[in-house]
């Protein structure tokens, strides 16, 4: 029997390799799959995004981290379809027009996986109609979007619009963050919710989609 | 005195007749002369014409050759992209050191090679000839992490630091003599203060820092030096953690960003050292009123004391309404350090 504390260190140290490695020791011992990520991994992540906030962490260290949940993540998803688990909604997450930054968003899309969600990540300088695109053939439930330059932040009021007059809007959510980002924003442009960071971002999306 | 003649003076600790003023422009610029960005980026007549009218118009005391951080990695063979009013980008996904193996059979390439560093060496020449000896010349190159984080691809880069120290530091060596390469062809040109931008470093602790980029920093200032160069560094973004290090550099002007508190910098940095800075760009001299403006940028100069230097945290946001900027210069033009 594993112990399950090491995939938790694991995580928080960015050590992918034990992550993958406790895990898989964890599958064969039959414990549930469900149980690792959340138990496990989800508050190792809560804890990296502490150690940010706290500057005890920074950017290259909340990459390492991700990555190692992320691994771990590749081991646990085939085993959850396999046994008919669905993920707990599909976002559609892009930077938008204009902006090209992204450490932010790959972050907010790991943190997500790790949440249960299926992602589609569309990159960066995403027009409105590849997000329109995405909710039409991928039936995204959720779409989230990233902007970190003040030039860029109405491109997604811009969205927005686009995705009323595809006549969509009503069928998702739309979450948005990124440094220049605040509340007051997110409620004139009509989006359902923001989050100043990662963490948050996820139990954002868990309640746009009714799980939290 | 001349505008270039305060600069020199100042940096020297000589008394001058009011505050130097060098905010950075950039979009501002191309946006004043109603040129395309692409053409700012590419074209250096265009960048001249820009910086010079800028300058003109708003009684700053130099010119730079800033565009994009992306002239040494195109020149390098990197994919990069151009946009008709946005900066040149690098294409991250095609980053030009995705293999690491590629950075063994990487040449240095030539600044006077026909590239883009070529265009801003004739950019430096025609400054040289319009107003050399009348304003502070300033050219630019990309410090360690920025320009690795351009070649490898920035996240990538970020996760290198754990997974490949021994690559990480012959990359920022390839970096450096690059970029020092660059430099000595940017002071034979006529750059009289050599702009070093190092962006990524606000990303990472102070632990990375000083363990990987404060030595390879410390090379390229120190190189500049020898090349008769004077160094302004600037890192865009939060580096109150990284602050201590900065100012162990020995560069003639520390120009700091608005998330990083000039009364913090003064403190840890010591008396003697410029600073330049830090008016939040967006919040305030592109969002807020003249007064705002005055307001902020005299407590700056506070918090800074004499050792200063009239500027932004940041480029000018290309969409700053003149009467803003305007009173960023007054402040300048009619204070003495
Ligand atoms: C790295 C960087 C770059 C890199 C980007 C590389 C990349 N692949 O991302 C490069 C060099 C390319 C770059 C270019 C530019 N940049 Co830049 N850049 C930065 C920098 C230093 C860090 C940004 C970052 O990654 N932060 C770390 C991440 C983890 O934080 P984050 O993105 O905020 O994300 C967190 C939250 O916001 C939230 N979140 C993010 N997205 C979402 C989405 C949702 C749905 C939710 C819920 C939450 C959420 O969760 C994340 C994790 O906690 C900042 C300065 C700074 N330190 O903030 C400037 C900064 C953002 N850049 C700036 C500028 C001006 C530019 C340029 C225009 C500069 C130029 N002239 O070249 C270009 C523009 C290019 C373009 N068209 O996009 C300005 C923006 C000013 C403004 N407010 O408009 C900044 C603030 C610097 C400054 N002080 O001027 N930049």
């Amino acid at each position: 029997m594993p112990d399950l504390k090491q995939l938790y260190d694991a995580v928080v140290s960015g050590d992918a390799k034990t992550a993958q490695l406790i895990t898989k020791e964890a599958l064969a011992a039959g414990i549930d799959p469900l149980k690792l990520v959340n138990e496990h991994m989800v508050p190792a992540m809560d804890e990296v995004g502490r150690r940010f906030e706290a500057n005890e962490y920074f950017v290259p260290e909340l990459l390492i981290s991700a990555r190692a949940m992320k691994g771990a993540l590749e081991l646990i998803r085939p085993l959850l379809i396999a046994r008919g688990d669905k993920p707990v909604g599909r976002v559609a997450i892009g930077t938008v027009k204009g902006d090209l930054h992204d450490i932010g968003k790959n972050l907010v899309a790991s943190l997500l996986e790790g949440g249960g969600f299926e992602v589609l990540d569309l990159g960066v300088n995403v027009s409105p109609e590849k997000f329109i695109e995405a909710v039409n053939a991928k039936q995204a439930d959720i779409v989230a979007m990233s902007a970190l330059l003040t030039t860029t932040m109405p491109a997604m009021k811009t969205t927005i619009d686009a995705l009323t007059q595809a006549g969509v809007r009503g069928k998702v959510k739309v979450l948005i963050g990124g440094a220049p980002i605040t509340q007051k924003y997110a409620d004139e442009i009509g989006a359902d919710g923001y989050s100043e960071n990662a963490v948050g971002a996820v139990a954002l999306a868990k309640k746009a989609v009714g799980v939290a | 005195m001349t505008r270039r003649e305060r600069v020199l003076a100042h940096l020297a600790g000589q008394p001058v007749d009011r505050l130097p003023l060098m905010p950075i422009t950039m979009m501002f610029a191309g946006s004043l002369i109603g040129a395309r960005y692409r053409d700012y980026c590419t074209d250096y007549r265009v960048l001249v014409e820009g910086q010079i009218r800028t300058a003109e118009a708003f009684g700053f005391d130099y010119v730079n050759t800033m565009s994009d951080p992306a002239r040494e990695a195109a020149d390098c063979g990197a994919a990069v992209e151009y946009f008709d009013h946005q900066p040149v980008a690098l294409v991250e996904g095609q980053s030009l050191l995705a293999d690491k193996a590629r950075l063994l059979s990487l040449k240095v390439p030539d600044p006077r090679g026909g590239g883009r560093m070529h265009n801003a060496l004739k950019a430096l020449e025609l400054y040289q000839q319009r107003v050399g000896k009348e304003m502070i010349i300033e050219g630019w190159v990309e410090g360690p992490i920025a320009e690795a984080a351009d070649l490898r691809g920035i996240n990538t880069l970020m996760m290198d630091f754990y997974d490949d120290p021994a690559f990480v530091r012959d990359l920022f060596a390839f970096v450096i003599e690059m970029e020092l390469r660059f430099a000595r062809e940017q002071i034979k040109a006529g750059a009289d203060i050599i702009g070093v931008g190092d962006a990524a470093a606000s990303l990472v602790g102070p632990g990375i820092y000083n363990e990987f980029v404060w030595p390879y920093e410390k090379q390229l200032v120190d190189g500049i030096h020898a090349l008769g160069g004077r160094v302004r560094l600037h890192i865009c973004g939060n580096t109150r953690q990284i602050l201590e290090g900065m100012s162990r550099l020995g560069c003639d002007i520390i120009d700091l960003d608005s998330l990083a508190p000039l009364t913090e910098a003064r403190q840890k940095m010591g008396p003697d050292p410029v600073l330049l800075g830090n008016l939040n760009p967006v919040t305030i001299l592109r969002n807020g009123n003249p007064d705002d403006v005055t307001r902020a940028i005299a407590e700056c100069h506070r918090q800074a004391g004499p050792r200063f230097i009239v500027g932004a945290g940041c480029e000018v946001p290309r969409d700053t309404p003149h009467e803003n900027l305007r009173a960023l210069c007054a402040y300048a033009h009619s204070h003495r350090p």
